[in-house]
């Protein structure tokens, strides 16, 4: 498809998920709803890959590109953080070791014992 | 000079080079800590200040760059969905994996900020630091948080994962290559799993879906969080 037209796809369902956002009574991120219809009209079978290849492949290469100037926003805040820089270090370390454990021993507790469901359903055949 | 600057032009040239000279170090150095986000952030902040360039002037053109952070999160749907016959046959470990995570680092960080006395913004700011960059700036913004203090514990989650993920691996005998690559994605998101597409295919395809399906699912859990 033409890049303007997989431009005008990606920016309509963005728009959707907007105006969804504003009709909930709870908060949830536009962007995120965007995300979620977008799955679900490939699922669908409704737009194909190939539709949105060229300008997703675009947007999700440079991903990191589109946050530099919210990076830049930390400037306004330096006299709150340097206080405080510290403990905010220590608590990315923290939560980041142990959100690893806590997501890979769950992941491996269950594939143990899907295996192990899988082993004994042969046993009782 | 303030004339110049204050061309969208401006903010929007500036991205760029800064940006492509982060990528250029990244791939000579070859360092999680050289990451291009980080290099460009830290670039533009010493040009704003060394020339004395107001922020306003910045944002004239970082605004626009700004306006792709929603497109750039839907397409994450993109990447989940070319992954779903991975996801589809290692469902219930991605999902249980993801929530576990997602629980744990919530509840951690938001536990420590209120340990250490941090106010209500930076409390709001730290709680989303696991997921993806585009997800937990909604979250934060919709919790009263500080955006940017977000987006640089974001980032910085995401570089220590990249480092410490082989290191993790090994001290909690984590052996199974899914096991692996969701602890990494859920931990550490996109940062983290160029280190996961290293250790090999299986480990960056979990680490991968694990972004969107960890980034889902703490949206769902932030509803509860009292802030």
């Amino acid at each position: 498809m033409k890049i303007i037209v997989q431009i005008g796809v990606i920016l309509g369902i963005c728009l959707a998920g907007e105006g969804i956002s504003l009709l909930l009574p709870i908060p949830f991120p536009g962007s995120v709803i965007a995300m979620i219809l977008l799955f679900l009209l490939l699922l669908s079978g409704l737009l194909r890959p190939d539709h949105i290849r060229q300008k997703s492949d675009f947007l999700l290469q440079n991903m990191a590109f589109f946050f530099i100037p919210a990076g830049v926003g930390i400037i306004e805040h330096i006299e709150t953080l340097l206080p405080v820089l510290l403990p905010l270090l220590f608590i990315c370390l923290v939560t980041t070791i142990l959100t690893f454990a806590a997501s890979a021993f769950t992941a491996k507790l269950v594939i143990h014992l899907q295996e192990k469901a899988a082993s004994t359903n042969k046993e009782v055949e | 000079m303030d004339s110049i600057t204050s061309s969208p032009l401006f903010g929007i040239v500036l991205c760029i080079l800064t940006f492509e000279l982060g990528v250029w170090l990244n791939k000579k150095l070859k360092t999680p800590i050289c990451n291009p986000l980080l290099i460009a952030i830290a670039l533009i902040i010493a040009v704003l200040q060394i020339f004395k360039i107001p922020l306003e002037n910045f944002m004239v053109g970082g605004d626009i760059i700004s306006l792709f952070l929603a497109p750039a999160t839907a397409v994450l749907a993109l990447s989940i969905y070319s992954q779903l016959a991975v996801l589809k046959k290692h469902f219930l470990p991605v999902l249980c994996g993801c929530l576990a995570g997602s629980v744990v680092s919530i509840l951690s960080a938001g536990g420590l900020c209120i340990a250490f006395g941090l106010d209500d913004a930076l409390t709001a700011a730290m709680i989303p630091k696991s997921v993806t960059t585009p997800i937990a700036m909604e979250i934060s913004k919709q919790h009263g948080g500080l955006v940017a203090v977000t987006v640089a514990a974001v980032i910085f989650t995401g570089i220590l994962g990249a480092i410490l993920s082989p290191l993790l691996i090994r001290i909690f005998h984590i052996d199974h290559p899914v096991a692996q690559g969701v602890g990494i994605g859920t931990s550490s998101h996109a940062v983290g799993t160029t280190k996961a597409v290293e250790l090999g295919e299986i480990q960056g395809a979990m680490s991968g879906i694990s972004i969107g399906v960890s980034g889902i699912i703490t949206v769902l859990l932030s509803l509860f969080v009292p802030l």
